[in-house]
């Protein structure tokens, strides 16, 4: 049995002015209580607008959000009461230590004394800070920074949690740490939206996910979901030994019996195919009639960048 | 009211932790009120003033008294000073203490006997005016004779304490009262030259009639030999028995060293407070203030605990400004008095740094506004010269920055000046905090939104 909804967005529209296109066009979903709903999109799509939206910091120019049963427009209180959000950008006073931090934006979430310090030293030990908690944040790593500034989103206890791009710029191990720690705050049933234009990311950590694109939401489902929607389709990936030509090759290719949608970025080329073992002479051919050697190619199972690649024609990284 | 006072003490916190700010808020007024008050620390300054109305009243009966009057009715003076001979001392001071005149010198009853003892002598003895005596007058024998012999009793008088002339000046006409004082100094200090002169002469005739082979002559010729006229620059000065002092209604005397410590202290609150604007558009920049705005606390609440951070941080740092110039000499004013007003001036202050902040795109944009708006705010309110020198439309102008109400309302604080005349002053810093206010609550209105 499915769980009620969390949080409701319909018809969302969002443009920052009349003379500007919408950041956020026409985008509907639900999230579920205790699900890890994941906005996947490349960099502009209209992620962080919508999760401005949905946690006030912007008012929607048409549409409806709601959270836990309150509409963000019109009692915005009640909707900041139940969320707690990790911003993209390092949200954190450098000058006050991690713990001053917590205490600071506990004060302002309306938690003091016991609690408080309670919350605290819990997030400080989630986080494995608790030893530098009085060293001053700008003394911190990117990866401690980050992961302070994901304990500032949990203060609280919040009924949702929005996670906007929380593994942007920061080493792999930090990175490998926190979505470690997402699936343990997935798996404790906390309900979570997280940003990313990482693809195995959303893989890794959805339980749905909802693909956004120039402010549109152009697919919405589980994993299994969307890459039903390539069929079973195979991915091509060839890496060039030349940076250049790749787009001209992409070219030629769309024009071969079998390739279904081609496209290039960075001396690397996916090719969307009905059967790999059909098309890879005829793709091997093109390469070497435009004068381009391939490196490696290797074969992919339908997967989010195959599904992002079939619905929009261009690669997740473009 | 638990989340302003968490948001203002976070804004105390941050600034206190930055050493490049506390060295602009603290180390630099400090540093720069020494430098000011050493340079010109023994000066005066000058203004553009006329027809200065100042009270004399002379209660010496001999002739030094009336030089000194004399002075103020020359015809040199006669466009900068209008005197007025008066009797009675009471209510020539209550005159002063309404500001109806700049000030009241006060030349004491045994003025010229005590300033020249020789020549009250001489009036007494051969009845001869030596101070005015020219090379063209002519003294009988025996004249010169009782001269010669006032000359040697007035070597047996006792040296008495010096001689005080009292200026009660109005604090409300500071140059004014400096322009009088300047008047009394210099007449004295010619009177200083007119008695050593005639000491002088008075002298060589006494030592002429005590040794057989001396020349001869008369007391005038020797005086048209020595050049002995009035402020004749031959004449050698020696420190004169008279103590010049200034006094107030209010009972403060005018000190750079303090003029400068409130003053440079208002200019430099103005950069701090125009610099704690700016954090609210550096908030903005560095994520924390979208951040706040997503907490379950008003858009409001997060104004008023930004602000209150900034002028909590003002307070703390004109307390700490005045404690530090007090410890090297300088004055503020009654302490409960200066308690009052170092709020309401910071809140002023405040005021301007809100504005900017509201209506500035960048941190960069608030700062450069705010730093300029702070150097001619300064200069137009006094922060770098005597304020009351300078032009009074310019004085006037100041009154649009709070730089103008801060030193105004010190200044007067620090000229003794009591609460109750200095309260029409800290309304009219209320209320340019009121409009500057109004103007940056719709600044932030378009921000937040």
């Amino acid at each position: 049995m499915e769980t009620a909804a969390l949080v409701e967005v319909r018809s969302l529209f969002k443009r920052y002015s009349p003379s500007t296109p919408y950041a956020v066009d026409a985008v509907s979903f639900e999230i579920h209580a205790g699900e890890l709903f994941s906005l996947l999109g490349p960099n502009g799509a209209g992620k962080t607008t919508a999760i401005s939206v949905i946690s006030t910091l912007l008012e929607p120019t048409s549409g409806t959000v709601s959270v836990d049963g309150h509409d963000v427009q019109r009692d915005p209180m009640a909707v900041r009461r139940v969320i707690g959000v990790a911003p993209q950008e390092l949200a954190l006073y450098d000058d006050l230590t991690a713990q001053e931090n917590l205490r600071f934006w506990g004060e302002m979430r309306g938690l003091h004394g016991a609690e408080l310090a309670q919350e605290i030293a819990e997030k400080l030990a989630l986080m494995e800070l608790t030893d530098r908690a009085k060293d001053r944040v700008g003394t911190y790593s990117g990866g401690m920074k980050r992961r302070l500034n994901l304990a500032v989103g949990l203060l609280g206890r919040p009924k949702l949690l929005m996670l906007d791009e929380p593994t942007v710029a920061i080493d792999p191990q930090s990175r490998r740490y926190i979505l470690d720690w997402v699936k343990k705050l997935r798996e404790q049933g906390v309900t979570i939206l997280y940003t990313t234009h990482y693809m195995e990311e959303a893989q890794e950590l959805s339980d749905r996910i909802g693909i956004i694109d120039h402010g549109k939401l152009i697919a919405l489902g589980t994993l299994d979901e969307l890459t039903q929607l390539v069929g079973e389709h195979e991915t091509l990936r060839l890496q060039l030994l030349q940076e250049e030509g790749g787009a001209n090759l992409a070219a030629a290719l769309q024009s071969i019996d079998g390739v279904i949608k081609a496209s290039a970025t960075d001396g690397e080329v996916l090719v969307n195919v009905t059967s790999a073992e059909a098309t890879l002479a005829a793709v091997i051919g093109a390469a070497t009639g435009l004068g381009l050697g391939v490196r490696t190619i290797d074969i992919r199972e339908p997967n989010l960048e195959t599904v992002f690649l079939h619905l929009t024609g261009r690669a997740l990284r473009d | 009211m638990r989340k302003l006072w968490v948001l203002s003490l976070k804004e105390v916190l941050l600034t206190v932790r930055d050493v490049g700010a506390l060295v602009m808020m603290l180390v630099t007024p400090l540093a720069i009120t020494l430098v000011m008050a050493a340079a010109f620390g023994t000066g005066g300054t000058d203004a553009p003033l006329e027809s200065i109305p100042v009270l004399l009243l002379n209660q010496d009966a001999g002739t030094m008294g009336q030089a000194l009057v004399d002075i103020f009715y020359s015809d040199a003076l006669g466009d900068l000073v209008t005197p007025e001979l008066v009797t009675d001392e009471a209510a020539a001071r209550t005159r002063v203490d309404e500001d109806d005149v700049a000030a009241l010198v006060i030349i004491p009853a045994d003025f010229s006997a005590r300033v020249f003892p020789l020549g009250a002598l001489a009036q007494q003895m051969a009845g001869v005016d030596v101070t005015r005596i020219t090379s063209d007058t002519v003294l009988t024998q025996e004249q010169q004779l009782q001269l010669g012999m006032a000359f040697f009793q007035s070597q047996d008088l006792t040296k008495t304490d010096p001689v005080v002339v009292e200026i009660y000046a109005s604090p409300d006409w500071r140059i004014s009262s400096a322009v009088v004082k300047s008047i009394v100094s210099q007449g004295l200090a010619m009177m200083n030259t007119q008695i050593a002169g005639t000491t002088n002469i008075l002298t060589r005739l006494a030592t002429a009639q005590s040794q057989a082979d001396a020349p001869s002559g008369d007391f005038a010729q020797m005086a048209g030999v020595f050049q002995m006229d009035w402020g004749s620059d031959g004449a050698q000065t020696a420190e004169l028995p008279i103590k010049l002092h200034v006094t107030s209604s209010t009972g403060r005397r005018f000190s750079w060293l303090s003029y400068y410590a409130s003053s440079l202290a208002v200019t430099f609150l103005m950069f701090a407070v125009t610099t704690g604007g700016r954090t609210l558009l550096a908030e903005r920049r560095q994520g924390t203030l979208p951040r706040l705005l997503i907490t379950p606390t008003p858009a409001l609440a997060i104004l008023l605990g930004k602000m209150g951070g900034v002028i909590l941080t003002g307070v703390l740092q004109l307390c700490v400004l005045w404690g530090a110039t007090s410890l090297i000499g300088a004055y503020w004013g009654a302490p409960l008095s200066v308690l009052l007003a170092i709020p309401v001036i910071v809140l002023c202050t405040s005021s301007l740094g809100a504005l900017i902040s509201a209506w500035a795109r960048s941190p960069g944009q608030a700062g450069a506004i705010g730093a300029a708006i702070t150097l001619i705010g300064s200069a137009f309110g006094g922060g770098f010269v005597l304020r009351w020198s300078l032009p009074l439309w310019v004085q006037y102008a100041s009154f649009v920055t709070p730089a103008g109400w801060g030193i105004e309302i010190l200044g007067r604080l620090q000229a003794g000046q009591a609460l109750d005349r200095v309260l029409p002053w800290l309304g009219g810093a209320l209320a340019l905090t009121a409009v500057y206010y109004g103007i940056a609550l719709v600044g932030f209105r378009r921000q937040f939104n």
